[in-house]
């Protein structure tokens, strides 16, 4: 992402420029989300966390020191009220969603080809929920770190250390040592899948 | 795409986008949030929130239902004592140096207005929990600018 079009969007959503500030939608609520998503909040706590952050920047946008940096400014503000929210009493339990398998269903009277494709879908979707399922099973740091590096579009590392309260520094090390437990975590639970090499 | 890392970070990334997209609620949220800023109004920061600056021995006691907040801005604050739990909130606010406003309680849906009296403290009935922000403009008959207390969600 260009950083100098990110500082435009800013400066032109502070001049009122309803555009600019759907492009800074765009660029970051994926971010946002995953930092919500990271701290496994509740779909509900999760929701309440992502328009507290927007409503946030909207009051601040006129005012950001560094526009180009409003991807951290985002960041920031998501992992902030993920703390707040996770240690207020009236919160509910964080929930696990390691538990939601998609496989396509094969109907009829299928074809070679048809049942090709549906094994190739079957192992993809195993594939796809074993990586969901090892995922969730990984330590918390790396589980946070992979969550929010997972956004669309992909963040930079100074977004990801913004989102987790890290050293810039120990990002790029950190992911690499946490995509390596993910592989022996799959490798793991199914025994053999092997992980993409 | 060579490197291991980058193409399993690439999938993962595409499980992301499958399993756990952005509800389209919330992105015309963040949209509908543009209409919210106040160009003209001063921002009272956060400055405290038993949340996140109790000390350690409050947070071993174990979390409370009440929370304490502290809003700032130039000579002025504002402490805001939420209670409740679960769908309902009531807060109880003090506006220091004292003095009558008029205070909206702003959600995304809906604003509640009270008033803080000439000791600058005011109170609210039920109110809904999520995303809240505090707008207070000089009472009737008073002169200055208003001010909103930067959004947080209780």
């Amino acid at each position: 992402m260009d950083p100098d079009d990110t500082g435009q969007l800013v400066r032109g959503a502070a001049d009122g420029d309803e555009t600019a500030w759907r492009g800074l939608v765009e660029r970051f609520s994926g971010l946002v989300w995953a930092v919500a998503r990271a701290h496994r909040l509740t779909n509900a706590d999760a929701a309440d966390v992502f328009q507290t952050t927007w409503l946030r920047l909207a009051e601040h946008i006129g005012r950001i020191e560094r526009p180009d940096r409003v991807g951290a400014w985002l960041a920031t503000a998501a992992r902030r009220e993920c703390l707040q929210n996770l240690r207020s009493a009236a919160r509910a339990t964080p929930t696990d969603d390691i538990d939601r398998l998609d496989i396509a269903p094969v109907v009829g009277n299928p074809t070679e080809e048809a049942v090709l494709a549906a094994e190739q879908e079957r192992e993809d979707a195993d594939r796809a929920a074993a990586m969901w399922r090892a995922l969730a099973r990984l330590p918390v740091r790396c589980r946070e770190l992979l969550r929010v590096l997972m956004a669309s579009p992909p963040p930079s590392y100074a977004e990801v250390a913004a989102a987790l309260g890290l050293p810039l520094g120990s990002i790029g090390p950190t992911r690499g040592r946490c995509l390596q437990r993910l592989r022996e975590e799959m490798a793991g639970i199914s025994g053999g899948l092997s992980p993409s090499s | 795409m060579h490197d291991p890392d980058d193409e399993l970070e690439a999938e993962l990334r595409g499980l992301a986008a499958d399993r756990e997209p952005v509800p389209g609620e919330l992105l015309r949220a963040a949209v509908d949030a543009f209409a919210w800023r106040d160009i003209d109004a001063e921002i009272a920061e956060l400055v405290y929130d038993s949340l996140l600056d109790a000390d350690a021995a409050s947070l071993v006691r174990g979390p409370s239902e009440q929370r304490m907040v502290s809003f700032a801005a130039g000579g002025m604050t504002i402490d805001v004592e939420v209670t409740g739990a679960g769908p309902g909130r009531q807060v109880l606010g003090q506006i220091a140096p004292p003095q009558r406003a008029v205070v909206e309680i702003r959600y995304p849906g809906d604003t509640v207005t009270v008033e803080a009296d000439e000791l600058g403290r005011f109170r609210s009935g039920p109110l809904p929990h999520g995303p809240a922000s505090l707008r207070l403009r000089p009472a009737a008959g008073a002169e200055g600018p208003a001010i909103v207390t930067d959004w947080i969600s209780w």
